[in-house]
């Protein structure tokens, strides 16, 4: 982690910060999730929600996706595995820690493991091709 | 005799990382199929609040599409770079702060007037800050009551328990998601130190060129 700064050779400050939590998922979660109290809406009527429906196109979750992983103010963006799969290309090359990215459950597609792009990016550690090339 | 031990360390260094790597990969899939219990939990509640008190009321079109700050939010503690967040950030809930009071309504922190203290002599002081004590306590309590309800009163004046039930067990499950980005982060870290351990030894194996 030292290493890391001194190869940056930028200046690294310790920062504690305040930001909101996105969701991308339907209508019972983000419904759900209002309730707890993360629902945010700025003066120019933006929110940080989307809820999903079978009207709901893929170039605007793909939008809100963009949207969502480029704010400053969010940190953390949950979005329903199936409307990930939607979009699976956007979500696996994005790679930066924050927003983090989690992939939940909804009431009609369970929690896949072997669909989460975190885990699709680690779990190249224990393929057969990186242990073969560990011992070339 | 140097080199073999300067050698098991460094081998005992980089088993270190991978089960690191490991058991946060572990915390990670646990955490996550803890959450869909408390997700199912709260969609029941869900529907059958909407059950008693009617589909228009307990749905999208009920939402607050006016200009307001999340009561429920992130504190973020991570090293900046410029504009970017670097290394190993972490999360933590803040609930229910108010509008009015920007710090945490339920950031319960014991205060040390709750803890016991030996001996007669300090007893009516101890009382006295312990009344101080629960009085701050009943006044967050209050404030988180108030956030609550106002949450509520989205859909509705009398709203069904189920609506509070479902309230309670989206919090928790915000709780563990806030958990899930933790280890999810920590996860990231070891993977990466793990594969620049791995590019490091296949350098040492390559040799350099001559």
């Amino acid at each position: 982690m030292v290493g890391y700064f001194q190869m940056a050779g930028r200046a690294q400050i310790a920062t504690k910060s305040s930001a909101l939590i996105a969701m991308i998922a339907d209508e019972d979660t983000v419904t759900g999730l209002l309730l707890a109290g993360v629902g945010n809406v700025d003066l120019r009527r933006k929110t940080n929600y989307l809820i999903v429906d079978s009207k709901t196109t893929v170039k605007a979750i793909e939008d809100a996706f963009k949207d969502f992983t480029t704010r400053e103010d969010i940190a953390i963006v949950l979005i329903s595995q199936y409307v990930a799969n939607m979009i699976r290309f956007l979500v696996d090359s994005y790679n930066k820690p924050v927003p983090a990215i989690l992939e939940i459950p909804s009431k009609d597609h369970p929690y896949d493991p072997a669909h989460d792009s975190v885990l699709s990016r680690v779990k190249y550690l224990f393929s057969a091709e990186s242990v073969a090339s560990g011992r070339r | 005799m140097a080199e073999g031990a300067g050698g098991a360390a460094a081998n005992g260094g980089s088993d270190e990382k991978v089960l690191d790597f490991l058991d946060s990969v572990d915390s990670y899939l646990t955490t996550m199929e803890s959450l869909a219990p408390i997700l199912r939990q709260g969609w029941f509640d869900l529907a059958s609040a909407r059950h008693s008190m009617g589909v228009f009321r307990v749905s999208s079109a009920s939402l607050d599409l006016k200009d307001h700050s999340a009561s429920t939010y992130l504190q973020m503690v991570g090293h900046e770079s410029d504009d970017s967040f670097v290394g190993q950030p972490s999360f933590s809930l803040c609930k229910w702060a108010s509008a009015d009071n920007k710090s945490c309504c339920s950031e319960e922190e014991i205060p040390d007037s709750q803890l016991r203290h030996r001996g007669t002599s300090r007893l009516s002081e101890n009382q006295e800050q312990n009344s101080n004590g629960d009085d701050s306590l009943k006044t967050v309590d209050d404030l988180v009551k108030k956030e609550r309800s106002k949450t509520l009163s989205v859909f509705g004046t009398l709203v069904s328990p189920k609506l509070r039930t479902a309230q309670l067990s989206f919090e928790t499950a915000l709780e563990v998601l806030v958990e899930a980005a933790n280890i999810r982060s920590s996860m990231l870290s070891a993977y990466s130190q793990v594969q620049k351990q791995m590019e490091d030894t296949r350098e040492g194996e390559i040799g350099p060129i001559p």
